[in-house]
Order: structure tokens, then C-alpha cells, then sequence
């Protein structure tokens, strides 16, 4: 069973190029994609190591028909296994968590830090999220509904807010959620590096539609950009 | 299809009349069978009595009735998900919410919850050699106020009001702003009611850990399951008063126009911190007891005492300690900031390391040890691999930044099916196998169970695995269609057929009941050859069977005194001994609270005022008819 599971956690693994989050297609995501594969990497030793216990001590330690009224004796615990087991997973985690703070700074300073914190030349998006679309409005005051108009290798920040409940804005190719709360402002940033046509979603439940809050994010070359925000 | 004209009732959707008819045949067939089977003096029996082993067999028996409920919502859940841009029957928008939150709140509150304080009450008295539980009517009370809060809760769907806001219930969604009508009221009336009853049960075990253990049991020799109750209700007594107070205050936002979740002074995110202080201390309370049932189970069934046990006991110890420092991992895109996250991100992370000091015991355990393949065996051995996997998805959610990509995706479906279901659920069902003994005196079928077990764990990968990927590939949870573009359209299919063979699965305990009710013989006091107090007391347990008390001497003192073919020696010291006494009061306060509660919901004040003048009163006649008076009496005068 184990063995079945695990190649089937691997194949699934390897052909999950195409799946959205592991294909970043900005920095940002670029980042967290890296993030994911460290800490699936290392996982996968751990669960390797308790799956070759586990199958070890099961085949060799099986009740077998003489073995049937063995009393097999006590044993007092070994200091230095529990050690072992001890000390190992938390130099494991130590190795992750040096990654995951830094990554956590880097990126949620970027999410809700003062609009200082990010290079001054960053284009600005308001968003707002409400039961059971999307609008975004650009510095020039142009609007749009349910599609997203972004430039290529450019930095954007965007601003949101919620006009009803919770929602919470996600493009797995370009970037992890950050929620969209009533009354307040959060705020999130990537720069996208490849053009193309990115699904969006609302990820946080929201109501009876929530399923269909969903809006496209399409990354065109800085010109075709500049065209589309100046038509009426 | 989606709607039926009813006469006098008007417009209903179709799933809650075909629910109608089911329930009426249904009821009219138990009420048939009860009478003609002359059971009514049973019913009657079980109704009235403070007999722990009795009430946890209630507990265990209607768990199962909800999980069927919380299954049945399941296959719906996974039906309509099968094929992109689906159809079935009436479950989108509004009614799929409804079967997912019902699915989620019945699965956690009316079926973990009480699986394992089922298994608390029969096993843990018995296990330290004591009579009943400390407390036997507040007991009684205890698994009454859960019946009462699963009547609520599930009187919801009847009336066609099923709460829709998920099992999370966040604000301001859950406010009467954005959900009307009384379904979210049944939700907080619903936990309300029963997690009074958890919370008692909770004083209650405590209490008879401490003081009911027989002569010579120190604390350092009580089984694991024993211990992990122990700490388990401590979490209880700390967090569940937590969402008693997040339920009264959503309850004063909805019923009386309060604002602390909206408007210009409340804060939606409060919701979430209350919410997640219970909640993230709740998934380890009901994780601990089913790693103390596979600490007994693999234990026995190796033959060998249980590798490390003081590790063991200190590795629930930090989990539980551990458990109230993690709760903002649930809120890591809410923007609470860098350095919040960063620490929570940690706190989580070095939940595993006591996880692993566990797991790795109980691989040591087995190393060098007789190990026997019994159904309980098998359960324990398929939550291994099954938990390890959940718990590697945990670390990987831990990774603050990281879970900015996971969150609210099926991945996160996926880690806590895996952590609930490879942990609680196999728990609970490995617990059932091992103690049916000394619930009904008999032995489940070993054939049966195997087929159950095989069928249940396949099942299980098959629905859950393909739902990490859904979750890498953008599927957010909650959402009652995807498209064809969406790329999940596999995934989410053999998802579904993993679920429905999980389902058949449970077709095979049906009829393992039915074969070892009818077909097999009652078994003796010690069927498994085990190694804890409760297996040298009759099958099923008497009521008081531990007259005399054991002496006990060291830890698994039964499994010694057997390896020295001596009998256990008995104690001189006496123990009190719990009163027991047939009462219908405590069925009587359920109904009581059912009323009061219908009242709120509704908003019908003469019911709320019947209603809380009647459980007043309640007390009123509890404190004149206090059965433990005329003893106390009794032993002060001698």
C-alpha cells in the first residue's frame, strides 16, 4: 500500500509542472514555488525514512506460526534513538525555517507594508471585492470588471478592499491569496514576467455565488497595456 | 426537480421531502421493531441510567447514526463535484454550502467528538480500576445536552434552514446582515448545547483520573489512552469555553443587532482569532485520544509495552501545550503581519517534533515485538503511513509564505481529511474493534472488518490524494462546480470514486453488526490476550466490576500478573465508589434546552421564557434531589 502510495505522490509530483502553483510566472511566485519544492523535499526524506521503518519492522517482525507464544522480553528505551529522533526533525525544521522567515518577510512586508516600502515606479491597482465580483480601477480611473489588464515586467501593487464580506484574491501563477476585508485595506505586489492568460478566484467562502467570483488576469507587452488602460 | 409544492406547506426542495418520507418509514420501522421485539423496556433502560458504560455505548450509536448523516452529505458533496460543470440534483449555490457546512459541523462536533468520548467512557474507568466516572449523573447530563445539541442542529435541515456559512461560521458572513434567517442560529444554538456537555464531560474525567484510580496506580502507570484522556480535557476545559464565548457574542450580533463582528467598532477578524483559539486546540483534542487508543492497540498487539512511555506522555503533554500557540497558521493571508506570521509559522513547525518522537515509538514498539494482524491492529497500522502523510502537509502549510499559495485550496482539504480521518476516524475505528467486547459482550467479525478496513483505507487515498494536486492546481474549496479549463476534471473524479468506495466500505460494518449480533457467541473477559485493567472485568462490563479493587504494582500490571500466571493481588484500601441511579431528569433537560433554543432561533420569546423558566427550575429540583446526600450523611455518621 505504502509503495503504491508513494509512487503515486511522486508521478503526480513530477507531472505537476503544469499545475498553476508550481508554474510561477512572477517573482513572487516564483519564490513561493521554491519554497514548496524545499519543503516538499524535505519531507519526503521524513516520510521515506518512517516508511522503510514501518515495512522493515512489519515484514521482519510478524507474527509467524512458532513465534505465535513468544513473550518477547522487555526492553528499557534507548536514550540515544529518542535523542536522535529528537534532535534530527528539529535541525530538519531549522533548515526549512530559516527560508520560510525570510521568504515571509520579503513577501508580507511587500502585502501589507506602508505603500513606501515597494520602488516608487510600481503601477497601482484598487480592488475591490464584492458578492460576486471583481473591479479594478487604474491610475488613469479606468475600470474594469472581472478582468485584470496587467503590463509585463512591471511591478504592480495593488489595494483592496471589501465592499460586503471576506473575500480573498488569488492568481496561483502570479501569487499566494492576501484576504480582502470590509472596512480595511490590504495590500499585495508581483511583478508578472510572462504574458499570457491567468485564471483569478475569490478564495475565501463568501456566500451562495462564491464559486463564481472568479476573474481573468491577462499579462500584455507594456504597449498593448498602455493601448487597452486609454480606450474609452 | 428542485422544488415540490407540498399542500399547506408550500414550496420545499426536493431533497428535504425525499428526507420527510425516509425519516417517517424509517421511524415507523424502529418504532415497529421496538414494539414487536418488546424493546421498549431497553429503551427506557438506556434513557434513564448513569451507567458509563452504557452512555458511552449511546454516544458511540448516535455518532454513527450522524456520521451516516455527515456520509450521505458527503457523497452528495462528491457527486456534484465529479465532471466539470455539473448538475446533480439540487446541490449548487446556496444548498451545496449547506451540505458542506452540515458535512463539516456533524463530522467534527457529532461524530469525532462523540466517537471518542464514547470510547473515554467506556475504557477510562476501566482502565484505572475504577467504578464508574466520577460524576455518573453529570454524565448522564453531559451525553443529553450532545443529544439535544445534535437534534438542533440537525432539526435545521428538516425545516429547510441548514446553516450556510461553512463549519468556520466566519463573520461578517455569519451575521444577519449577510445570512438571514434562523439557519446560522441553529449552528450557534447547535454547539452551544452540546459543548456544555463536552465541557462537563471534561470536569468529569479529570476528576476521575484523579481521584478513582485503584491502589498502587501512580500516574506514571496509567495506559496512554488513559493519559491522553487526561490532558485531552484539559484542552477541553481551556478551549471550549473560548467558543462559548465567540457563539454568545455572534449570537448577540444576529438576535439583538450587536456589532462586535462589523460596523465601525467590531472586527470581522475577531471572529477568526476567538474562533481559531478554540479551533486549533479542538483538532488536537480530538487527535490525542486516538493516539492514545493506538499507543494500547499496537502495544497489545505487539506484545511489548509500549516503547518510551515517558516520552510518550511527555510528547502529548507539548502537542497539547503547543496546540493553543499555533492558532494563527489558520490566518496567515489575513495580513496580520510579518513577524505574527513568522512566529506562528514556527510554533506550528515544532508541533512535529513531539509528533515525531510518537511516531517513531510506536515503530520501536512493534521493532522486536510478536506482531499480530487484528482488525484494531490493522487500523492502527494503516493511520501510520495514512497520519505521517497529513502530517508532512501540515509542515508544508506551516511555511508562512507558502501557505499563502495552499490556503483555502483543496490542498488544505486534503492535509486536515488526512489528519482527521487517517487520524481521529481510524482512531475511533480501531477503538470500536478492540473494546466491542466490553460494550455488548461480543466480537466483531475479523473477516468483516478486514474487508472494512481495506475498503475504507483505499478508498480514503483514492478521495484525498488527487486533492493535494486539485489544490496545486488552483481549486479553491468551497466551490460547488469547476470547468473544463480548470485542468481537475480527473482528479476530482477519482476522487469521487475513492469516496464512494469509502462508503460501501461502511456497507460491511452494517453487516458485521448484523453476523455478530445474531450469528456468534458472547466471549470471555480477556478475548485479545491484552494488558490493561479492562480485560479482567466481565464481558460486557458489569456495572461496578471492580469489587474488590485490584492492588496494582507496575505498569500493564494485568499482562505481568499473567506472564506469572499469578492472579492480581487484591487491595484493602477502598476507593468511593461513584453512586449510580435510574433518572430521567437528565433526558427531561434536554428537551428543556431544545425548546429554549427553538425559541431563540426563532425568535419566539414566549418559548425562550418557558424554556429558561423550565431549566431553571431544573436546577431548583437538582438541588432538593441530590442522590449523593443521604450517603454522605451516611458515611459521616460512621
Amino acid at each position: 500500500m505504502n509503495k503504491r502510495v508513494l509512487s503515486f505522490f511522486v508521478i503526480a509530483f513530477l507531472t505537476g509542472c503544469q499545475m498553476r502553483v508550481l508554474n510561477p510566472k512572477s517573482d513572487t511566485a516564483d519564490t513561493l514555488t521554491n519554497l514548496i519544492y524545499l519543503s516538499f523535499g524535505i519531507m519526503m526524506l521524513v516520510l521515506i525514512v518512517v516508511f522503510v521503518l514501518f515495512v522493515y519492522f512489519l515484514r521482519k517482525f510478524r507474527e509467524r506460526g512458532k513465534a505465535k507464544f513468544n513473550i518477547p522480553p522487555d526492553e528499557k528505551e534507548n536514550k540515544w534513538l529518542e535523542i536522535t529522533w529528537t534532535i534530527v526533525p528539529v535541525l530538519l525544521l531549522a533548515i526549512l525555517a530559516v527560508p520560510t522567515v525570510k521568504a515571509t518577510y520579503d513577501l508580507t512586508s511587500k502585502v501589507s507594508g506602508s505603500a513606501g516600502g515597494s520602488k516608487g515606479d510600481a503601477m497601482i491597482v484598487e480592488v475591490v471585492g464584492q458578492q460576486y465580483n471583481w473591479k479594478f480601477t487604474y491610475e488613469n480611473g479606468k475600470e474594469s470588471y472581472d478582468e485584470l489588464v496587467l503590463p509585463v515586467d512591471q511591478e504592480v501593487q495593488f489595494r483592496l478592499t471589501s465592499n460586503d464580506v471576506i473575500h480573498s484574491f488569488w492568481i496561483p501563477n502570479l501569487s499566494g491569496k492576501i484576504d480582502v476585508l470590509p472596512g480595511e485595506m490590504t495590500k499585495l505586489s508581483f511583478e508578472p514576467r510572462e504574458e499570457g492568460t491567468y485564471q483569478g478566484k475569490c478564495a475565501e467562502f463568501c456566500g451562495a455565488e462564491h464559486t463564481l467570483m472568479r476573474f481573468e488576469t491577462k499579462v500584455m507587452s507594456q504597449q498593448s497595456f498602455e493601448n487597452w488602460v486609454q480606450e474609452e | 426537480m428542485n422544488g415540490m409544492n407540498v399542500p399547506f406547506i408550500g414550496e420545499v426542495p426536493s431533497d428535504i421531502v425525499v428526507s420527510w418520507i425516509v425519516t417517517i418509514l424509517l421511524g415507523a420501522a424502529l418504532f415497529w421493531w421496538l414494539t414487536t421485539r418488546r424493546k421498549w423496556p431497553l429503551v427506557w433502560d438506556y434513557m434513564t441510567t448513569t451507567d458509563n458504560r452504557k452512555i458511552g455505548t449511546m454516544y458511540i450509536l448516535l455518532s454513527m447514526v450522524f456520521f451516516i448523516r455527515g456520509g450521505i452529505d458527503a457523497m452528495f458533496i462528491r457527486t456534484q463535484l465529479a465532471i466539470p460543470e455539473n448538475d446533480f440534483w439540487v446541490f449548487q449555490s446556496q444548498k451545496y454550502n449547506e451540505v458542506f457546512t452540515t458535512h463539516g459541523t456533524v463530522m467534527i462536533f457529532f461524530v469525532s467528538m462523540p466517537l471518542l468520548i464514547g470510547l473515554m467512557n467506556i475504557a477510562v474507568p476501566l482502565q484505572l480500576g475504577a467504578n464508574d466516572l466520577a460524576f455518573p449523573y453529570l454524565n448522564a447530563i453531559s451525553f443529553w445536552l450532545f443529544v439535544a445539541g445534535g437534534v438542533i442542529f440537525n432539526m435545521a435541515f428538516f425545516f429547510n434552514a441548514a446553516p450556510n456559512a461553512g463549519w468556520t461560521s466566519y463573520a461578517p458572513l455569519a451575521t444577519d446582515t449577510f445570512t438571514t434567517g434562523p439557519n446560522n442560529n441553529y449552528y450557534i444554538f447547535g454547539l452551544q448545547v452540546s459543548g456544555l456537555g463536552t465541557i462537563f464531560t471534561a470536569i468529569n474525567m479529570i476528576v476521575t483520573i484523579f481521584r478513582l484510580r485503584a491502589p498502587g496506580m501512580k500516574m506514571t502507570r496509567m495506559p496512554l489512552f488513559s493519559w491522553a484522556t487526561l490532558i485531552t480535557s484539559f484542552l477541553i476545559m481551556i478551549a471550549f469555553p473560548v467558543l462559548t464565548i465567540a457563539l454568545l457574542l455572534l449570537m448577540f450580533d444576529r438576535i439583538y443587532g450587536t456589532s462586535f463582528f462589523l460596523g465601525e467598532y467590531g472586527d470581522p477578524v475577531y471572529w477568526q482569532h476567538l474562533f481559531w483559539i478554540f479551533g486549533h486546540p479542538e483538532v488536537y483534542i480530538l487527535i490525542l485520544p486516538a493516539f492514545g487508543i493506538f499507543s494500547d492497540v499496537i502495544s497489545t498487539f505487539s506484545r511489548k509495552r509500549v516503547y518510551g512511555y515517558t516520552s510518550m506522555v511527555v510528547a502529548i503533554a507539548l502537542i497539547g501545550l503547543l496546540g493553543f500557540m499555533v492558532w494563527a497558521h489558520h490566518m496567515f493571508t489575513v495580513g496580520l503581519g510579518a513577524l505574527a506570521n513568522s512566529i506562528f509559522a514556527i510554533t506550528t513547525m515544532l508541533i512535529a517534533v513531539p509528533t515525531g518522537i510518537k511516531v517513531f515509538n510506536w515503530l520501536f514498539t512493534m521493532r522486536k515485538g510478536v506482531v499480530r494482524i487484528t482488525t484494531p491492529m490493522l487500523f492502527s497500522l494503516g493511520f501510520i503511513p495514512t497520519f505521517v502523510i497529513g502530517g508532512v502537509t501540515g509542515v508544508m502549510l506551516a511555511v508562512a509564505a507558502a501557505d499563502y499559495q495552499y490556503h483555502d485550496s483543496y490542498f488544505v482539504v486534503a492535509h486536515f481529511h488526512y489528519t482527521m480521518i487517517g487520524g481521529t476516524i481510524l482512531g475511533a475505528f480501531a477503538g470500536i474493534y478492540y473494546w466491542y467486547p466490553k460494550m455488548t459482550g461480543k466480537m466483531l467479525d475479523e473477516k468483516l472488518g478486514k474487508w472494512h478496513f481495506w475498503l475504507f483505507i483505499i478508498g480514503f487515498h483514492l478521495t484525498f490524494m488527487p486533492q493535494h494536486f486539485a489544490g496545486l492546481n488552483g481549486m479553491p474549496r468551497r466551490v460547488y462546480t469547476y470547468t473544463w479549463e480548470d485542468g481537475v476534471f480527473l482528479l476530482n473524479f477519482v476522487s469521487t470514486i475513492g469516496a464512494f468506495l469509502m462508503g460501501a466500505s461502511m456497507l460491511f460494518v452494517a453487516w458485521n453488526l448484523y453476523k455478530t449480533h445474531r450469528l456468534t457467541d458472547p466471549v470471555g473477559a480477556d478475548p485479545w490476550d491484552g494488558r490493561t485493567l479492562e480485560w479482567t472485568v466481565g464481558s460486557p462490563a458489569p456495572e461496578h466490576p471492580f469489587q474488590p479493587v485490584p492492588q496494582i504494582n507496575s505498569i500493564d500490571a494485568y499482562w505481568y500478573s499473567k506472564v506469572e500466571r499469578k492472579r492480581l493481588p487484591e487491595s484493602e484500601e477502598a476507593r468511593p465508589s461513584p453512586i449510580a441511579i435510574q433518572t430521567v431528569a437528565p433526558v427531561l433537560l434536554a428537551g428543556v434546552l431544545i425548546v429554549m433554543s427553538v425559541g431563540f432561533i426563532y425568535g419566539w420569546v414566549w418559548m425562550q421564557i418557558i424554556g429558561g423558566i423550565a431549566a431553571l427550575g431544573f436546577f431548583i429540583y437538582r438541588v432538593f434531589n441530590d442522590e449523593r446526600k443521604a450517603v454522605y450523611r451516611k458515611e459521616e455518621e460512621s
